[in-house]
């Protein structure tokens, strides 16, 4: 804890006691109790708390600790220091990006083998979409884009896999990877357990990259966000990253 | 790091999280409470005959989420076009005298 925040922490306490007088006894105890329960102490990172916390102290009182730390955006920041920058999160960030990749691309690259860029089962796939939430764009995209999504399904499945795995232009490519899930999970339609199935939860997976900015860890996109060419345009970081 | 939110970043967070959840969540309850099948697919028995089918069609469940993700779809679209947030900042600085 550096001095500033020793600081508030006994500026919060000062304050506590010259309320004792006007609470319960059970707060007489609480607040005795603030000194020696370390984490009082270690709570004081996040100042700004919104809301009083309480917590039980087993066998002894209920301790109100308002100024005690808890973090919305990162609860376990106390604990952990999950942070976005912390070096566990950027591990299994760029972990489940690469994993991610490589479900793709394997998909692609497979198709790619075996089919080239003339996969029929694609078209065919969109045709059977009916009576869906997407009413007849699947079915008009199988009939009159035909020949498009013959070469894209596999080259697109790979392209995206490929951008994850080495982390460039990962929300671009989370975004394609997003519209791939959401027609794999309305067209598979496999909601026999639930809406929540392993294709919604690839769709999230790849709306975790979009949100995250994954490519910024361990990716190509580290390095490509501090070119000039994306210093003098901003706004790339949002497909990339 | 601290964020700022506008107003469009909360109506988006909102919108599309409300959609979502109410999707998946909420109309997942709905299901359960009404009775089998307790998921969004018809039951069948060993003949392959339809003898349960869902409470709420999941045509309209699977339509809620892709209005949530459209919505953070605009939302992104958005983000693209409109002045970035420091670039806004800097031109509404205010100078003002001492």
């Amino acid at each position: 804890m550096d001095g500033l925040n020793l600081t508030v922490a006994r500026e919060g306490l000062a304050s506590r006691r010259s309320d004792k007088k006007s609470q319960p006894n059970g707060w007489r105890h609480a607040i005795s109790l603030i000194v020696p329960f370390s984490g009082a102490e270690m709570g004081f990172h996040s100042v700004g708390t919104p809301a009083p916390l309480y917590v039980i102290v087993p066998g002894i009182s209920i301790c109100e600790v308002t100024q005690m730390s808890y973090q919305a955006a990162n609860p376990l920041a106390d604990e952990f220091e999950l942070d976005l920058g912390g070096a566990w999160t950027a591990y299994w960030l760029a972990f489940l990006r690469v994993v991610t990749g490589w479900w793709f691309f394997h998909a692609g690259v497979t198709k790619l083998i075996e089919d080239g860029l003339a996969y029929t089962y694609g078209p065919a796939y969109l045709k059977q979409m009916t009576g869906t939430a997407l009413g007849p764009i699947p079915v008009l995209m199988g009939e009159h884009l035909g020949w498009l999504i013959q070469a894209m399904v596999p080259l697109g499945e790979t392209l995206i896999g490929l951008g994850l795995m080495v982390g460039a232009l990962v929300r671009l490519a989370s975004v394609f990877g997003v519209f791939f899930m959401a027609l794999f999970w309305i067209g598979n339609a496999e909601f026999g357990h639930g809406l929540v199935n392993s294709d919604f939860m690839g769709l999230l997976l790849f709306m975790t990259m979009i949100v995250l900015a994954t490519g910024r860890y361990y990716g190509l996109d580290a390095i490509i966000e501090k070119t000039k060419l994306v210093k003098r345009h901003p706004k790339l970081r949002y497909l990339l990253g | 790091m601290q964020q700022h939110t506008t107003v469009i970043d909360k109506a988006a967070m909102a919108l599309s999280g409300g959609l979502m959840l109410l999707g998946v969540v909420v109309l997942g309850i709905v299901e359960i409470l009404t009775g089998k099948p307790y998921s969004a697919a018809p039951l069948t028995n060993d003949a392959g005959e339809v003898i349960a089918t869902p409470m709420v069609d999941p045509t309209l469940r699977t339509g809620l989420v892709l209005a949530g993700l459209l919505v953070l779809a605009l939302y992104g679209g958005y983000r693209l076009v409109a002045p970035m947030q420091n670039e806004t900042a800097a031109a509404q600085q205010e100078i003002t005298a001492d």
